[in-house]
């Protein structure tokens, strides 16, 4: 009988074997806004979230600039204001991606970030019941009169919206969807934001799906001011924007339209579309309770974007505070994003134990090639993950020796 | 006097509580007519009696030997009489509902879990049996739910909920329900029930009518 006993393991030689099979600890230098980051933020950042909420707390409509490079950690700044901001729907939008139907998009991102139906349903119902629909006839039957809550609705909502066409149709696809059963089910996908045929939008008595500008503005304003929790919108790649609205002069074009109306007052169709979305974004000051982040690369950036809006209205400056500025790694976070990054991989393959028995130790790096990556990457975190990538592919695929790969690094040093 | 203070007049208790009331009230006159009437007010004084200035009166009536069940807005005003008059045409008991079980009541009602409710255009009689009639459309209701069902106790107590399913047996059971009973004691008193499961065998409830949704409009 073979008994075994063991006596001793080499816990640095298992975790290069579990590398071995082709695991990166490090693999995403993109943050996204569709993608959940797991790590929190480090310690020289951990007050930006104090000051952020601070912020918001203080004011109802604020637009917030934070400013960064390329990499500096803006997108990953969200997920973390998004785990810390419990009693806000925080929600997001690139302006990479998206800067055309921008309302209706920010509708489709906030009805998710809300939970859907589930929620929606409650604050039509709630809407509804302030719009006198649980009035209760001799002392206790409920015999909605919709077209009463539906006038009692417009009465009490139309000072507060420019587009009475889009109010009427909003307030209708709400009543419907508490107070007509024969509705409910259109008037639900309708709030929803599903697009929608003519002949369902008629049965609805309603003109126009969501797509509509002036209806996903309305239904927006509605839904955010009567929310039960705040709201945060954070506006990635803000000067997108304006680089659009410069547009690309390098670009060639069959049809040039300057030959035809002047050089000065001709824009592109992508410039006007950009010039639209600004004009879009400025509108959301009129959601009461609404605040905006925008990132930015640089204070040139929002100087640039500072002069536009002083153009159109100076009075939409005062809600823009004072930019918060996201600083490079200093060389302690490189040291605790690294401890923090291998012990989140440690626990996804069940090999906590390394950390109870090396707790301050760097495996398989060292302190000096940390120090070294912080050096040549200048404190940029995507450039300091590039380097982590790249070492690590060394450590599992190369065919190198271990000692080899990490004695190259440290004498670059 | 039950907590609260939710009875305004009691004939049989010796009740009255003088003032003008608002709230969700439910008066009900004597056996054997029991009409039960539903208001959103009502005024109690001594020198002019009790009137209820709009309320929805519900029970049965028989017109040319046929006993049909109506519901009927109207002003209704009773006499007080020192010694509380205890005759078929007065005034039992007027009860103020609390507020907190409206709100019960109310958040039943906006309920999605029923959606194929029926709802009645005309005020009907569902049930219905004492010593001179029987009216049972019971079966013929087997599996349905039907809205804005109000029933009486056999022990003078009213039941009012938002809708009714008839099961597989042929019984009542009752959702989203605010009961008015008396207990061993005679005192009035009100309670929420959302789920009511009723035996009619049992002969606890004597009579159901089904709102019509036109006649509460009117």
């Amino acid at each position: 009988m073979n008994l075994a006993i063991l006596l001793y393991e080499n816990r640095k030689a298992k975790l290069l074997n579990i590398l071995k099979i082709g695991i990166n600890p490090f693999k995403k230098f993109v943050s996204t806004g569709e993608i959940e980051e797991e790590l929190g933020l480090v310690q020289s950042r951990e007050n930006l979230l104090n000051v952020i909420m601070n912020t918001f707390d203080k004011d109802e409509n604020i637009i917030l600039p934070i400013i960064g490079g390329v990499g500096i950690g803006k997108t990953h700044l969200y997920w973390s204001l998004k785990k810390r901001l419990h009693f806000y729907n925080t929600f997001y939008i690139s302006l990479e991606n998206v800067y055309r139907k921008f309302y209706y998009n920010m509708y489709s991102e906030y009805i998710e970030e809300m939970g859907g139906g589930e929620v929606l349903r409650s604050i039509t119902n709630k809407l509804c019941s302030e719009w006198g629909a649980t009035e209760r006839k001799f002392g206790f039957f409920h015999i909605a009169d919709i077209d009463k809550v539906r006038k009692s609705a417009f009465e009490t909502l139309k000072s507060n919206f420019d587009n009475k066409i889009a109010l009427n149709d909003v307030i209708n696809a709400i009543t419907s969807h508490q107070l007509d059963p024969f509705k409910r089910v259109e008037a639900e996908r309708w709030l929803l934001g599903e697009l929608m045929d003519i002949r369902d939008l008629s049965h609805l008595n309603i003109l126009y799906d969501l797509k509509r500008k002036s209806y996903a503005f309305t239904m927006l304003k509605i839904i955010i001011e009567n929310s039960e929790l705040r709201s945060v919108l954070f506006i990635d790649d803000f000067e997108k924007i304006v680089s659009i609205m410069k547009g690309d002069k390098k670009s060639e074009e069959i049809f040039d339209p300057s030959w035809l109306y002047g050089e000065e007052h001709i824009q592109s169709p992508e410039s006007r579309s950009a010039q639209k979305a600004l004009d879009k974004i400025l509108d959301l000051q009129k959601i009461r309770g609404l605040r905006i982040i925008i990132t930015l690369k640089s204070i040139d950036a929002l100087e640039e974007i500072k002069t536009i809006i002083r153009e159109k209205n100076n009075q939409l400056l005062a809600t823009m505070k004072e930019p918060i500025i996201l600083s490079n790694f200093l060389e302690n976070d490189i040291f605790q994003f690294y401890k923090e990054n291998m012990k989140t991989f440690l626990k996804n393959n069940n090999y906590l134990e390394f950390f109870e028995e090396f707790p301050d130790s760097y495996f398989p790096l060292s302190e000096k090639i940390l120090k070294y990556i912080h050096t040549c990457s200048q404190g940029n975190p995507r450039e300091i993950i590039k380097f982590f990538i790249k070492i690590f592919n060394e450590i599992i695929f190369s065919n190198n020796n271990f000692d080899n790969i990490l004695t190259y690094y440290e004498n670059q040093c | 006097m039950t907590e609260n203070h939710i009875v305004l007049f009691d004939a049989i208790k010796k009740i009255k509580q003088i003032g003008e009331f608002s709230g969700s009230i439910i008066s009900k006159t004597f056996d054997p007519q029991n009409y039960v009437i539903f208001s959103d007010s009502i005024n109690i004084s001594d020198d002019e009696g009790i009137i209820i200035s709009e309320g929805l009166q519900v029970g049965f009536e028989e017109i040319f030997n046929e006993v049909i069940a109506f519901s009927r807005k109207n002003q209704y005003s009773w006499k007080i009489l020192e010694e509380f008059g205890l005759d078929e045409q007065s005034l039992e008991y007027s009860i103020l509902i609390p507020e907190e079980i409206m709100q019960l009541y109310d958040e039943g009602q906006f309920s999605d879990a029923f959606p194929f409710t029926i709802n009645m255009l005309h005020t009907a009689g569902l049930y219905l049996k004492n010593y001179r009639t029987k009216i049972d459309h019971l079966n013929f209701f087997k599996g349905e739910i039907l809205k804005n069902p109000v029933g009486l106790l056999a022990n003078g107590g009213v039941c009012v909920a938002d809708r009714v399913a008839i099961d597989h047996r042929a019984d009542p059971v009752f959702y989203d329900t605010i009961l008015i009973g008396r207990n061993k004691d005679d005192e009035l008193d009100a309670s929420y029930e959302p789920l009511l499961n009723v035996k009619i065998d049992d002969k606890i409830i004597t009579s159901i009518v089904i709102l019509g949704i036109e006649n509460l409009k009117e």
